[in-house]
This record gives C-alpha cells, structure tokens and sequence, in this order.
C-alpha cells in the first residue's frame, strides 16, 4: 500500500509540474521529456530571462533607430511612431518587476504602434500541370484558381496594388517554389486561392485558413491533399507546428483571413443563397509554413457540388469572387493603421 | 484527500462525441458533445431555450446552428464559437452534476479534464481559458493517463483509450508517462464513421441517411469478426423506409482501425524495458466508447500472439473510466498543488 501511495505521489508531483510547465510556456515536447529532462528545463529556466532580455533591448533599439514612415498607397496615411517607443522602454528599464510580468504574459503588439503599408501582393492560383480536383462536369480546379487569379491581377490594377502570380498559364509549378517566389518578391501579403471538395457533395461551404495546427480531421485530410507536392509527410508538421505558435505573422495572417472571408461570404451570398460560412480556419498547408508575410489559402467553392460547379461557369460568379477578394484584401489595408486599443 | 466542505472535485472526460463527468458529490454523467445555439427568433421560440446541449441539441438541429466543438478530442481552432461551445459543455456538465457555479454558496471547484496524449500546447491552452469562470483550478492530463490513475494500473501496463476522435496510448512505468511512453492515432470511432458511410453509400447509392443515423447503427451494432447476427437497419430509398444489409461494410468498418491500433501497440511494446515486456503485454487495457466494438478485445488479444501472446481487456466502465480516474487525481492532488494550478 505504501508502494502504491508513492508512486500516486510521483505521478501527481509530475502532472502538477507538467501543467506548471504548460502555464509557464515550456514547450510540451520538453515537458514531455520528463525527469530526464528536468534539468535542462531548470537550465532553460534560468538562461531564458536573460535572453528575452537581451531580444527586447535589441527590439527596443531596432524600434527607436529606424524611422517608421507610414504609407498605404490608397489612403496616404501617416505616422511617427518613436515616440510611443520610447515611452513604452522608459517604465521597463526602471521597473524589473514589472519585466518580469511583462515576459510571463506577453501582450500582443498593438498593430497601431507600427502602422505599415500594402504594395505588393503574391496571388497564388492553386495547382496547375495537374489539376487538383475536378468536378464531374471535368472542369478542373487549376482553371477555376487561375480564371480568379487572372481576374484579381485586371482589377487590381486600378488600386494600384502591384499583383503578381505564382504562375499565369497551365504549368507546374512546386510548392515550395511558389513560398521562394513570395519570398523573393519580398510581397507584403499572399493569397492562395483554391477551390474544395467536400463530402457529402451538398456541402457548399467557404472557408478561409491560416497558419496553425488543427485539430480537424477533415482540415488533415485538405492540408494533405494540398500539400501532397511537397516533400514533407504531416507528422513533419507537427514538429514544426510548434514554432509557428509564436510566429508574429499569425495574428496578421489571421486579421486577414477574417477579411477576406467576410467580404467573400458577403459578395457571394446574394447569387448564392446556400452558401455556408465555415469561417476562418488554422491548417498546416505548405504555402502558409513557408511563406514570410501575412498568408491565406482562401477555398472559393465547392466542385464537389453540382450547383456550385453551376455557378463557377458563369463569368460574373468568378468576377464577383474576384473582386471579393481585392475588396477582402483592401479592407485589411484600410485596418493596418488603426489601433487596436481603446483611446488611442 | 483534502477535501473540505466547501471544495468540491470532478474529473471531466472532454470527449469528440461524448464527454462525461465524475464528481465527488458522487454525480456522473455523460453526455453527446453537442452545442447549438437558435438559429433565429422563431427557433428560440420554439426550443425555449439560449442554447441546447448534448442530446437536447442534437434533437432539435434543424433548428440550431449546431457545433461538435471537439475534434480529436481538443478544441477546434479558428472559431471563438467553438470555444463558447465547449465552455457551454463544460458548464452544462458541471450544472449536471448538482455544483453550484454562481450565489453565496458557489462551491470551491478543483477539475481535472482528460486531454489526448499528444495534444498540442496551444490546445490545452485553449481548454484552460475555456475553463475560465467554470473552475477554480484546472488541472490537464493525458486521457489513458487518468484511465490507468483511476484503475490503480501504475506500473507494467498498457492503456489504449479509444474514443471518436482519438485512440491514445499509455505505457504505465510507475512514472509519469514521457512522451516516448504516449502515442495518439487520430484513427478512431470517427474513422469507422467515415469507412461506413464510404461503404454502405458505395453499396447502396440510392439510400438517404446521415452521419447520425450512421454514428447510431455503428454504437447498437459494431463489432469485428465474425458475425454473430446479420446487421439490418432501416433507412429511406426515394422517400420510403427499407431495410438494408450493412453487415459487411460494418464488419469491415470496424476492422479498419484494427491494424493501426495493433501497429502501434507493439511499436509501443518495443519502447518497455525487456524483462518487463511480458509484464505488460498481459495487461493492456482498453477503455473509451470504442472499446466498446463487439470482438475488439479478442482481435487485440490475437494480434498479441505475435509477440508471443498476452491479454487485453475492456475496463468494466469504459464511458467512465477517464472521468473516474481524473477525479481520482483530483481528490488525491494536495491543496498546495492545486493553489499553483489556480485559474
């Protein structure tokens, strides 16, 4: 009996410290790791106030040296920001109480403080070479994502927004070629468009991603057929995953998908009655790991629905997904530069 | 252990299609991991009600937009609806079971909730804030962890708790499980869901059914193995009620789990310290709704001999065993464990 009480106790003194760990920020796959692993927790523990340290001086410097000029090609917006910089390190520097606190419960960046601007975007149609899905009809989601694609780059021409595309005819074109040529381009945003396939074929649904795991199986199963180009298996990803927790663009990418989903949603309703809001959702596609601005993969439709298939051959339908899209797009512009908190 | 009068303890089991509670007033429930809300004024007329849950919701949803908040038995991410709905879950469940969360007689509340044994950080993150305002103190472990707690099984045994949206693995060494010790499949009940309606819509492609009445044939009739009956259900062709064969596609459904499940079971067994290995291939233990598949304990036995032979068997509870067992730690975790896991 005594055996067994001890060994309650060694298990509950490890479920405590496990959910400690958790509550503290300690990566679960440390956690994880158990007793052998301890002490280097206890070693990280103490190293790592030093390092943060050591980030927010360098941020914080990084921050009062560089001359944050604020432009969104539309609007002509304005705003210097090294004020509210120097404010914010003033009471930091004094207090290392209130440092600590601060590292514990990181608050998100209030995205007014750093006002920013769109001028280039990547517009990625889905698939090309082979076809991705393809209704029964045989129209083929490569035609539909470039049809969009195509549209999106005329109509933004008059916004004067520089779209470019990860490919303009019916050719292959990689993965992790299409994150490099985001990347290059140095883009401000990226958009994947791609259309679904959903069971039961009734579905009709429209839905947006962004970086993140998920818990879905049925996200699973998308991410695996939109990533099958790539070279990376999914139990990679969840490796992975981990790190995109902390990955700054996440909020961004997230603002948005909401932006996008909504005007989409919005725009298509009235031609498309039953048309089902899934919303904004997190998936681990290759094109949003990979990619180093804010990045959506928008799924425009179903082909898996006979009705949706209907509407995607008529021009106007892809028109208005189109200029859905630019006008999703915009909305998250017009949005950079508004503060997040009250009363500033 | 240190119960007082005015603290009060439960195990939850957040489950993707049920998830049950275990309280140390003595109450357990369980109920269908459903949340809807009234899609409109008319429906909130009609079910006379902000928002239904488990069983209630699933009745009325024609009229609800109805959420499975769970999947893989964590919450879904990218929707703050499914947050609420997994809030409105665990509420529901703690109102269930008689504790009060409101008024001058607001009991002290110490939970712990089962989560996959792989489950993501940010996932048990997410279950923590949804705890927010429901519990005082949360504590998180694996789900085949709080099985084994509950059923004293601490040492030289194997749990796989097999639920819908998740199988998870536990090796029980006397420690607190590493996460060499823990495997989660994501091949589960759920799964055999979709082999099913795969099969009987390829075999019958003109029946009308629903992933409900699909989920409902596959808990009265499951199993693997031989047939010990025919499994006939009802279901409507162009409008009208007929009776249907699924016996094979149910026989084939249910074995589709089997391999993955007996794959990672040895890989697991591989992982135990030899001399220890014959120890706990004679005590795996199976529990979760899907254990429940008529013949799965003696197909897992079987796929045993291979390894030169063992036992499975199925827990006696398996709807509460998670549950049984979180409360178990729940009422065994000391008071200053539980100040350092306050909310």
């Amino acid at each position: 009996m005594a055996i067994l009480d001890e060994t309650k106790a060694r298990l509950l003194r490890g479920a405590v410290q496990d959910n400690i760990d958790v509550l503290q920020g300690v990566r679960s796959t440390d956690v994880l790791q158990g007793v052998r692993s301890a002490r280097s927790i206890r070693r990280h523990r103490i190293v790592r106030p030093w390092m943060l340290w050591s980030l927010l001086l360098v941020a914080g410097m990084a921050y009062l040296t560089i001359p944050v000029q604020v432009t969104w090609r539309g609007g002509g917006q304005t705003a210097n920001s090294a004020s509210i910089a120097q404010d914010a390190l003033v009471p930091l520097a004094d207090e290392s109480s209130a440092i600590e606190t601060a590292l514990r419960h990181p608050q998100p960046l209030d995205r007014g403080a750093i006002p920013l601007s769109i001028k280039r975007i990547v517009i990625d149609p889905g698939h090309g070479g082979e076809p991705g899905t393809t209704a029964q009809s045989g129209i083929t989601e490569k035609e539909i994502t470039l049809d969009i694609a195509l549209r999106l780059r005329r109509l933004a021409q008059d916004s004067h927004l520089e779209v470019l595309l990860t490919r303009d005819g019916d050719r292959s074109f990689s993965l992790d070629k299409r994150v490099a040529f985001a990347n290059e381009n140095k883009a401000d945003l990226f958009v994947s468009i791609h259309v679904n396939w959903m069971e039961p074929h009734t579905i009709r649904a429209l839905e947006t991603y962004y970086v993140g795991p998920t818990d879905d199986p049925a996200t699973m199963k998308l991410a695996s057929m939109e990533n099958k180009e790539s070279a990376y298996s999914l139990s990679d990803y969840k490796k992975i995953l981990d790190k995109i927790y902390v990955d700054e663009r996440r909020d961004e990418s997230r603002t948005l998908a909401k932006a996008i989903q909504g005007q989409l949603y919005h725009s298509l309703k009235p031609a498309n009655p039953l048309l089902e809001n899934r919303g904004v959702r997190t998936a681990p596609f290759v094109v949003l790991i990979g990619t180093q601005m804010p990045a959506v993969l928008v799924e425009v439709s179903c082909l898996s629905n006979e009705d949706e298939v209907k509407l995607l051959t008529k021009q106007n339908y892809r028109e208005n997904i189109a200029l859905a899209l630019l006008q999703g797009i915009r909305n998250y512009a017009t949005t950079l530069n508004v503060s997040s908190r009250k009363g500033s | 252990m240190e119960e007082s009068n005015e603290t009060l303890c439960v195990g939850i089991d957040l489950g993707t299609s049920r998830s049950s509670i275990s309280a140390s007033t003595g109450e357990r429930h369980v109920i269908d991991s459903y949340v809807g809300w009234p899609v409109d004024m008319v429906a909130r007329k009609l079910v006379k009600k902000p928002v239904l849950v488990g069983h209630e919701a699933l009745e009325n949803r024609s009229m609800l937009d109805l959420r499975r908040p769970l999947e893989r038995g964590v919450m879904k991410e990218g929707s703050e609806k499914d947050q609420e709905a997994v809030q409105e879950i665990i509420r529901h469940l703690i109102n269930l079971a008689g504790i009060k969360q409101k008024g001058k007689n607001k009991s002290k509340l110490r939970a712990v909730v089962g989560v996959p044994a792989e489950a993501f950080r940010v996932s048990r993150q997410n279950l923590r804030r949804a705890m927010e305002g429901v519990a005082d103190s949360v504590m998180l472990v694996s789900e085949p962890f709080a099985v084994a707690y509950g059923l004293e099984a601490l040492l030289h045994a194997l749990v796989i708790d097999i639920g819908a949206g998740t199988a998870d693995f536990c090796v029980m060494q006397g420690r607190y499980p590493t996460e060499e010790d823990q495997k989660t499949l994501t091949t589960a009940g759920d799964s055999v869901d979709e082999q099913l309606v795969k099969l009987v819509r390829e075999r019958y492609p003109d029946v009308q059914f629903s992933i409900h009445m699909i989920r409902e044939w596959k808990e009265k009739w499951s199993f693997v193995g031989e047939p010990k009956d025919r499994v006939l259900v009802t279901a409507p062709i162009k409008g009208k009620a007929m009776e249907i064969d699924v016996t094979q596609e149910m026989r084939t459904a249910c074995e589709s789990i089997l391999p993955p499940i007996c794959e990672t079971l040895a890989a697991l067994l591989t992982k135990v310290e030899p001399e220890f290995q014959s120890k706990v291939r004679n005590n795996i233990i199976l529990a979760g709704g899907s254990s429940l598949i008529a013949g799965l304990q003696d197909a897992v036995t079987k796929s045993l001999e291979e390894l030169g032979g063992g036992r499975a068997t199925v827990v006696k509870d398996p709807v509460f065993a998670g549950s049984d067992g979180g409360l178990a730690i729940a009422r065994d975790a000391s008071t200053a464990d539980w100040e350092k896991l306050s909310l």
